[in-house]
């Protein structure tokens, strides 16, 4: 089956991110696909490209972007949210004359319009809240 | 009961449980109601727990111009939002009834809450 | 028919009252993450009548070290196992 995943908590302050990706590897290995992964409210933290977490503690950003590398997972960030969380790709940072991006590839700024067209995409749309 | 059974047709529930200015679950909710409706889908809305408050008379702008969301519900209309549900419990238990609400709704006993969810393609619940 | 995802325990928040009353009679109850405190038999209570629909995840109960102290009432499933209930019903509903 071809899932989704919707994270609403942010990195390290709750366990969304963890159990979302625990939840994608799961059933990666029960031979779904992990099509997408939707950041909304504070989960669009998990997108922070500055992310920089003790040596000891697992890179969450990281293990984003090795989905998206290993699976293809599309990585999706919500713009609305983001930018007003200082989260901002190179061209959003252009847009308001900041210097350097905060939200780097794979992730991607889009629409919540993005979000709606999951339900319909996907077989099965799961959501990590904080 | 006939509105409720109506309800078997949605597209797009989004569930409201948190009251306006505490956090942003209440905004990003309804933002993301508002793309629905906006994208031609069937939108209901459910108010429950704190979520009741969002409709309460009387309410502003926060310190700071901080938005609240009465501006956002009086849009609901012009935006097609097709049905804007209200658990009955949730008023009665914070002393409300629906004359102290901004607009009218549709009320849903604890029985109808599951067949209210069951009716929608789609439910996001914040 | 509905999964329904709670985090959140019955001792901090009232949350799972909500959840009681929109779940279908049919309706699965998943507890994760700290919802998992709602499964130890003192707490189990807060889940009447779900007799064979009441599920907690291992991971989150062993890491909060809970596993010995899980209800009988409660089925516990690993991520595997979380999945698979995701795959019998179309739609999850998170609470939190």
């Amino acid at each position: 089956m071809r899932y989704a995943l919707l994270v609403l908590g942010g990195p390290y302050s709750h366990q969304a991110a963890h159990s979302a990706l625990r939840f994608a590897h799961a059933a990666i290995a029960r031979g779904h696909r992990v099509g997408t992964v939707f950041f909304y409210h504070d989960g669009v933290y998990n997108a922070a490209h500055f992310a920089a977490p003790p040596q000891d503690e697992p890179h969450l950003v990281d293990a984003w972007r090795e989905l998206q590398r290993t699976q293809g997972t599309v990585l999706q960030v919500c713009v609305a949210a983001a930018l007003r969380r200082g989260l901002l790709d190179a061209r959003e940072a252009e847009r308001h004359g900041k210097r350097g991006a905060s939200l780097e590839p794979p992730f991607e700024l889009t629409g919540l319009g993005q979000l709606l067209d999951i339900g319909q995409t996907h077989e099965r749309l799961i959501t990590f809240a904080p | 009961m006939s509105e409720i059974t109506e309800a078997s047709h949605g597209d797009l529930l989004v569930m409201l449980r948190h009251a306006p200015h505490g956090g942003l679950w209440l905004r990003e909710a309804l933002d993301l109601a508002l793309v629905g409706a906006a994208f031609g889908q069937s939108v209901s809305l459910l108010l429950m727990g704190d979520g009741v408050w969002a409709l309460l008379q009387g309410q502003g702008s926060g310190p700071l111009g901080q938005k609240g969301s009465q501006s956002t519900f009086e849009m609901l209309e012009m935006y097609d939002i097709e049905r804007l549900y209200v658990d009955v419990d949730s008023l009665a238990a914070r002393g409300l009834t629906r004359d102290d609400l901004l607009l009218p709704v549709i009320e849903v006993s604890t029985p109808e809450l599951s067949t209210v969810l069951a009716g929608h393609r789609q439910i996001f619940n914040f | 028919m509905l999964l329904h995802l709670l985090n959140r325990a019955p001792s901090s928040s009232s949350v799972h009252q909500d959840v009681l009353r929109t779940m279908g009679e049919e309706d699965g109850l998943m507890l994760i993450e700290d919802g998992v405190f709602g499964a130890v038999s003192a707490q189990v209570q807060h889940f009447p009548g779900l007799e064979g629909r009441l599920f907690a995840l291992r991971e989150d109960l062993e890491s909060r070290g809970l596993a010995g102290r899980c209800d009988s009432r409660v089925i516990i499933v690993d991520m595997d196992g979380f999945v698979a209930l995701t795959e019998e019903v179309q739609r999850t509903v998170s609470w939190f």
